[in-house]
């Protein structure tokens, strides 16, 4: 079995870690490129939302390295990402590849399938000390691989040399790579974490502060959604993404649950009651949790004809009113341009930065 | 007298704005980009030159429009702006109480929403031709009337036939199934302006309030169809405000936004650029599958600016690298000089 999956922002890090210890044999997806995007378009359906065309593609890509087995997610509730896996099987049968889909589907459609597939993507391993414990072990990689891409962001701003920051962080992603225990892990973490602490920093007053909601694949593959926290960081803003794997994973799994899930659910009450699917109430409750915390804007990213987004985007709509707080709704596909983007990304840190002097102003004179 | 230059380079016009320290304009242009902005560049220099004050001297220099960053290395601009910021500005700076600013350029739009001389929000819609000036321009040349006379021929009509204008395609076919009913040029040409009005509003206004006074600029604000197209929009309740320079809005906000950037000292290029030679050249990048198209703005042998390197491998000094590493393995030079496309 040589098994592929698709790619989301450095998840493949951790997979790369976990299934040789497995004893699987993993083929990565190549990076996405132009050529992935060009790939997914040509096959998927037309209306299909963004995501399912690329990972699509990474598929096809693993394919043609060599993989014979195709490891997925599945989604729930009236979000289309429910039946992403099956679209792609059907699209993968009928282009005449001949390979075994294992989709892990939500357990909420049985925990039994859950488990079978979780098994089968284990390689037909039982749970076993050894198991959980690689898997534990490739577990802190996802999380330590999103904490570097979080300092990334929140740092980009202030540092002086921004090339220094992104080899430290690049220098990290790659080392993980070759982690095999906790112990060297940890050594990455603390080295790391040294060079990022000395990083000379500029003085900066009235640092503007955006954070990023959306739908979990757009508003995280910086390789599809046009790289906007870096366009930010070098507009000079403190970034903040309120999306994480982790974070989903998370809230996924049966018997562990996300604090951070639960207190945007909890938040986005008095606007959003009902599970819309996908992100719809974690991007309104990021969006006041971002209010109450005192940011200065909220992106809004998601993937053109996102159903639950979509849902999010109008209630946002009254957010934004309720707690004078600028929103900027990006929706991203295949047709989507560059300079269009950045152009309104520049326009909303300018409309960002003059209402903060304005506001200033009034705080002076009353 | 310490003076101010805005250069708006878009798809198809280029603006130059001459301001004093009293944002007052002593000189202005409106010249067409023709798809080749360099040369619009020297020609709006050399208008300026033309006008230029005796006792004048360039304290700063701001850019804007799509070409934004090709105009700010030509001319040298102290500051590089976005053209919603400048046309806000600009606005702002005309009419103090404006509310909300309608630009309709050559290829896009945009709807900006200001609030205590801050702007508050904004729409700009960049994928749809349909509400835009070449959308005009190119039903004009269809029916066979100069883009000048378009307006003017709206006003003639005494009815307007209904034009589908969701979206260019339909309103072409659907602008020839009117006039195979024979209805006359006047007619159609009001059913055109009124298409674009509702285009507009449909794809940028859609949940937000549209308070007057409104300020109506950009290129197309001179076409008295379209201006009459919206008044009738809003049944003459909204107060729409087109200003004499609503050609060169966004050049004036450049030169406003250098103005209060105050540059020590200015990196204006001076006059003598429009004697310069400059050019573009690009290559594709092979080494990933991602093939980006890497554009290089030359002066002479000088490289002096460089897009579309997604990863950044490509700088100034690594191109000139690998121009050294060809020409030194002995490989003909003129094999590159073919791999390069005339951008």
């Amino acid at each position: 079995m040589k098994a592929t999956f698709p790619h989301l922002l450095h998840l493949d890090i951790a997979l790369g870690v976990l299934y040789p210890a497995l004893g699987v044999e993993i083929i990565t997806p190549p990076p996405i490129t132009q050529k992935t995007i060009e790939i997914g378009v040509k096959l998927a359906p037309q209306n299909a939302c963004f995501p399912l065309k690329v990972t699509l593609a990474n598929f096809i890509e693993g394919i043609e390295l060599g993989a014979d087995t195709i490891f997925m997610a599945g989604g729930v509730g009236p979000c289309r990402f429910g039946y992403y896996g099956q679209i792609q099987r059907i699209i993968l049968e009928d282009l005449g590849y001949n390979v075994n889909f294992v989709l892990l589907d939500h357990p909420r459609y049985g925990i039994r399938p859950f488990i079978r597939a979780l098994q089968a993507m284990a390689g037909g391993r039982v749970l076993s000390s050894r198991v959980i414990k690689v898997a534990s072990l490739a577990w802190k990689i996802l999380r330590f691989s999103e904490e570097l891409e979080t300092e990334r962001r929140a740092l980009r701003a202030q540092v002086k040399n921004r090339q220094q920051l992104d080899e430290i962080v690049e220098g990290a992603l790659e080392q993980l790579r070759q982690v095999n225990n906790g112990e060297s892990l940890q050594a990455i973490q603390e080295a790391t974490r040294k060079k990022l602490n000395s990083l000379e920093r500029k003085e900066i007053e009235d640092l503007i502060k955006v954070g990023i909601v959306g739908e979990i694949y757009i508003a995280q593959e910086t390789k599809i959604n046009f790289n906007v926290e870096k366009i930010l960081g070098d507009l000079g803003a403190y970034v903040h993404n309120s999306v994480s794997t982790v974070e989903y994973v998370l809230h996924t799994l049966p018997f562990t649950h996300s604090q951070e899930k639960l207190e945007a659910w909890k938040l986005a009450k008095p606007y959003l009651k009902r599970f819309v699917g996908g992100e719809g109430i974690d991007t309104v409750g990021s969006t006041i949790r971002y209010a109450q915390q005192g940011f200065d804007g909220v992106i809004h990213l998601y993937p053109f004809t996102c159903m639950p987004e979509v849902v999010a985007k109008s209630i946002l709509t009254t957010v934004s009113k309720d707690y004078d707080l600028p929103i900027l709704h990006l929706a991203i596909d295949e047709h989507s341009g560059e300079a269009g983007l950045v152009t309104r990304v520049e326009a909303f840190v300018d409309v960002l930065e003059r209402r903060k002097k304005l506001n200033k102003r009034k705080l002076e004179v009353s | 007298m310490d003076l101010y230059l805005g250069v708006d380079v878009g798809s198809v016009t280029t603006k130059f704005v001459l301001m004093d320290e009293g944002k007052n304009i002593l000189a202005s242009c409106y010249l067409r980009t023709s798809g080749d902005p360099i040369e619009a560049l020297k020609e709006g220099l050399r208008y300026i030159e033309k006008h230029f004050p005796h006792d004048g001297e360039i304290k700063g220099v701001g850019s804007t429009g799509s070409a934004r960053h090709l105009a700010g290395i030509v001319v040298g601009a102290d500051i590089v702006k976005n053209e919603i910021t400048a046309h806000a500005i600009a606005a702002i700076t005309r009419v103090p109480e404006v509310r909300t600013v309608f630009e309709i350029g050559g290829q896009d739009s945009k709807l900006i929403i200001i609030r205590d001389g801050v702007v508050e929000d904004f729409a700009m819609n960049t994928v749809c031709a349909a509400g835009t000036g070449s959308f005009l321009e190119h039903q004009a040349v269809r029916l066979n009337v100069p883009i000048e006379e378009f307006g003017k021929l709206a006003l003639r009509a005494e009815q307007a036939v209904r034009i589908a204008g969701r979206c260019t395609v339909f309103a072409e076919s659907d602008m020839i199934h009117k006039q195979q009913l024979g209805f006359g040029k006047p007619e159609i040409v009001k059913g055109l302006c009124e298409a674009l009005v509702r285009n507009f509003i449909n794809n940028l206004a859609t949940g937000k309030t549209i308070e007057d006074p409104i300020v109506f600029q950009g290129g197309v604000a001179a076409n008295e169809g379209i201006v009459q197209a919206f008044r009738d929009f809003f049944q003459g309740k909204k107060k729409i405000i087109v200003p004499p320079e609503h050609g060169v809005m966004g050049a004036w906000g450049a030169a406003i936004l250098a103005l209060e950037y105050a540059p020590e000292k200015t990196s204006f290029s001076g006059f003598e650029v429009i004697s310069r030679q400059f050019e573009s050249r690009s290559f594709n990048c092979e080494d990933c599958p991602n093939a980006c198209e890497i554009v290089i703005l030359k002066e002479e042998e000088d490289i002096k600016a460089l897009w579309g390197s997604r990863c950044g491998k490509w700088t100034p000094a690594t191109v000139r690298k690998r121009w050294e590493e060809k020409e030194s393995s002995e490989e003909p030079l003129q094999r590159e000089e073919e791999s390069l496309v005339e951008g």
